[in-house]
């Protein structure tokens, strides 16, 4: 079902052209994505191909992308709770993938959004310290994921042979 | 009869003056005058003379209409030439009998009840006439019945009997004849059956069955099994002239006349009132035992409490700084409140498995760290000489799944019960394990415990595992108890679906007794404390276990995230899991289970979620009172969050991103067998 489903949005959104200087390998990104998480989506792939875990990854760029939409509209809506809940929600799917950079930024959001400092832990009462602080992670969090995007697009790349996993 | 004998006696005599004379052979000759030959001929009684060559020399008038045969036709016949009905006499060696009977004794001979043509009951009298020590003549006379000899015998049963039967009203006693059609009926049928004598005589048995069984023809086989077996008796419903039914016990008995089948008696008994007590007895024997199991639970409850005030109190006053005194009776009083304590526990535990509320967790369990724990706990108690090992197979499983607290009850029964009755020798203790050849990956784990103690004196064998029995001189204060102990060790074994035992230790003196249990997952791994980073190939284990049982297990996924849901859908899938459903949110997933509350055997679930929240989702579960195992699956990694969600009704917890090994052996946990 859902596989499938993402594909086809995929295709109709083609790579962007952010080509990096020198081809790299996911040994290369090992900072923003768990290597054993990810693998572990690309095991689910059949032999010879990556038509699940493409679907998987694509499926997210879209979700991410929307969810930042949201987030910049909520931003400006000085909804905190809102905030608070698309963090959660990005962090979860962003944990699955094995994105940890993408992941710790909306985990922060989360917090920041739930009034509290980044870690979760202390309460922090002002809310336009926390929106501040949202503001700047959530550009940290867009600058991280259009890395992995560009990374994974690349690695995904239609044009591109299919890598074999490193 | 003496008369008859004297008449006949003087007939003849008068008989053998004349014969020589009297054309005695020419029958249509006319008597002149009356003489007392003419007695033979005209008697009413159908009477045979007979001469000493055995040859009819007279026979009555009457006679004809007995036997159908002409005076004519029998005169001058030999005995031997004529059928022994038209004498009549029941068959030729009865006859035969009687006659030589008669002529060896001189003694009149009679023949009883015999059925001639005519079918009404004669008796043949054989008269033997000797002149001097010469046998002359012998007299056959048939002698009919009384009516009332007939009609009563025609029944079957003396005047005594046939009140008896009158009167009884708890049984039906009635008879049948050959074809099973009803000749007979007692009160007691009429008040059993509802049928009255008029209405009912001449009908076929088979009315008081049911048209099932009339269909099966098993009145008719009743009658075949009884003729074959000598009677029959059988169980079942039988019904009443108004359709109603009762619990009968039927006898059907075949009656023999002269060797004829004539008929049967039937005797029906109505069980119904026999049956309802019996119900009644049982339901009020098992609330009884209820009762008493209940009583046993609260009272010992209530006793351990204060008990366990009294044993704090007492450690605190034996740290007082006691004189040696003090300290001795000190320790005399913690020691018979561990001792009480210890009873109130077997009670409690023995009410508990006596009224099934007993339940076992199962977890991981090392058979062998629980033998050692077990040996070191009993060790203390050693009497000094005695020899105290273990041995455990080396193939051994290292971890297994069952319950160590129970295991570990019943072990240190055992091995408490060896220690405590061997004064010097061994105390052995050895353990295997069976792959289970039904079901795969299970395995039956059999422990023996081996002393040289004072052993079961063989009286006590068979009530040995029976709960308040001690075989012990309970007299002896060396050996305290309840007799509890091995009967809560019987039972808690089969709760681990094994068997308790006990047999003499071949090496002589002493015991050995040995319990199995049945355990699952022969090589399973533990539950990661911490996360590796590569999969350990020992997973591989549990990773094809799962697998067999995975098709099997109906799962709900509940997750909000799309990305979440097909990951996660995918990793069950590759788990071995083929039925999945997955619901989008909290809500869905409730009105997916409340559709069909039973169907699912696992509910792994984000915390989460839009609409209605895992946690939410999860106390609505639980009010239904499902106890599916329901996992957390969870973002949210902040210490507490986990004992948080637990403390809400959920079973267990896995943070994100969910890793396979991790998934595995927490569903291993709640599903595995």
């Amino acid at each position: 079902m859902a596989p499938t489903e993402t594909t086809t949005k995929a295709k109709e959104e083609p790579p962007k052209p952010t080509k990096p200087t020198k081809p790299r390998t996911l040994a290369d990104m090992a900072d923003s994505i768990d290597q054993e998480t990810f693998n572990q989506i690309l095991e689910m792939d059949e032999e010879g191909e990556h038509d699940f875990s493409k679907g998987i990854v694509y499926g997210f760029f879209d979700q991410a992308e929307n969810t930042f939409e949201k987030m910049e509209k909520a931003l400006d809506d000085k909804q905190l709770k809102e905030l608070s809940s698309l963090g959660h929600f990005l962090k979860g799917s962003s944990a699955t993938i094995g994105l940890t950079k993408v992941k710790d930024a909306c985990e922060k959001i989360q917090h920041y959004g739930a009034g509290k400092d980044e870690t979760g832990n202390t309460d922090e009462p002002d809310e336009k310290v926390s929106l501040g602080k949202i503001k700047k992670t959530i550009e940290t969090a867009k600058k991280d994921y259009k890395e992995v995007e560009a990374f994974l697009r690349e690695y995904f790349g239609d044009d591109a042979e299919p890598t074999s996993s490193s | 009869m003496f008369l008859d004998g004297r008449l006949s006696a003087l007939s003849l005599e008068e008989k053998h003056a004349r014969s020589p004379k009297s054309p005695l052979g020419d029958g249509d000759a006319p008597v002149k005058s009356p003489s007392l030959a003419c007695i033979y001929r005209y008697t009413p009684t159908p009477t045979i003379v007979l001469d000493a060559s055995m040859t009819i020399v007279e026979v009555s008038d009457s006679h004809h209409a007995l036997s159908g045969r002409t005076r004519q036709s029998l005169l001058h016949t030999a005995i031997t030439d004529i059928l022994p009905a038209e004498i009549p006499a029941p068959n030729i060696p009865t006859l035969y009998g009687a006659l030589c009977a008669a002529c060896s004794t001189g003694e009149v001979q009679v023949v009883e009840r015999i059925l001639p043509a005519n079918k009404i009951l004669h008796n043949l009298r054989v008269t033997p006439i000797f002149d001097g020590s010469a046998l002359i003549y012998l007299v056959l006379e048939a002698l009919k019945l009384s009516e009332e000899a007939q009609s009563v015998k025609h029944a079957y049963m003396n005047e005594t009997y046939k009140i008896l039967v009158d009167t009884v009203k708890d049984y039906a006693i009635f008879m049948l004849d050959t074809h099973g059609n009803i000749t007979t009926w007692n009160s007691g049928a009429a008040i059993l059956k509802g049928w009255n004598t008029e209405d009912i005589v001449g009908k076929h048995f088979s009315v008081f069955y049911s048209p099932e069984d009339r269909m099966a023809a098993k009145p008719t086989r009743a009658l075949a099994v009884c003729l074959r077996e000598g009677r029959m008796e059988d169980e079942g419903w039988r019904y009443r002239r108004d359709g109603s039914r009762f619990w009968a016990n039927v006898l059907i008995t075949p009656i023999y006349q002269f060797n004829q089948h004539v008929g049967f008696v039937k005797v029906t008994r109505d069980l119904t009132e026999r049956k309802e007590a019996e119900a009644r007895m049982t339901a009020a024997f098992e609330e009884s035992s209820r009762l008493k199991t209940d009583f046993l639970a609260n009272i010992s409850h209530e006793i351990r409490t204060p008990m366990n005030g009294m044993q704090i109190a007492m450690t605190m006053l034996a740290d007082t700084g006691l004189s040696s005194a003090q300290k001795e009776h000190a320790t005399i009083i913690q020691d018979s409140m561990s001792l009480l304590l210890q009873i109130v526990n077997d009670v409690l535990d023995y009410s508990k498995l006596s009224s099934g509320s007993f339940s076992l967790h199962s977890d991981v369990l090392d058979v062998n760290d629980v033998v050692g724990a077990v040996l070191r706990n009993c060790r203390p108690l050693l009497k000094h000489g005695v020899d105290l090992t273990a041995t455990i197979a080396p193939d051994f499983p290292k971890r297994l799944r069952g319950d160590p607290l129970r295991y570990r009850q019943i072990l240190q029964n055992l091995v408490g019960n060896a220690v405590k009755f061997t004064e010097n020798g061994y105390v052995r203790v050895s353990t295997t394990c069976t792959p289970d050849s039904d079901e795969k990956g299970c395995c039956t784990v059999r422990t023996e415990v081996a002393d040289t103690g004072i052993g079961v004196p063989d009286n006590a064998i068979n009530t040995l595992f029976t709960p308040f029995t001690r075989f012990a001189n309970s007299t002896l204060r060396q050996y305290q108890g309840t007799g509890l102990g091995l009967s809560i060790c019987k039972s808690l074994a089969e709760l681990m679906n094994g068997t308790v035992g006990y047999a003499p230790n071949p090496e002589g003196r002493g015991s050995v007794f040995w319990f199995t249990a049945r355990m699952g997952g022969r090589s399973i791994v533990a539950p990661p404390k911490a996360r590796t980073s590569t999969s350990t190939p020992v997973d591989r284990n549990l990773s094809m276990e799962m697998r067999a049982i995975a098709p099997h297990k109906h799962v709900l996924l509940v997750e909000d995230n799309m990305v979440n849901h097909t990951v996660m859908l995918k990793l069950l899938h590759s788990i071995g899991f083929t039925r999945i459903d997955g619901a989008w949110n909290g809500a869905e997933a409730l009105s997916m289970i409340k559709k069909k509350p039973l169907s699912y055997e696992l509910v792994l679930m984000d915390v989460s979620m839009p609409v209605m929240d895992g946690l939410a989702a999860t106390g609505h579960i639980r009010d239904m009172g499902l106890q599916m195992p329901i996992i957390a699956i969870t973002g949210n990694a902040l210490q507490g969050d986990a004992e948080s969600y637990i403390a809400k009704g959920m079973s267990d917890c896995i943070g994100k991103p969910v890793h396979r090994d991790q998934l595995l052996s927490v569903l291993w946990k709640w599903i595995g067998t």
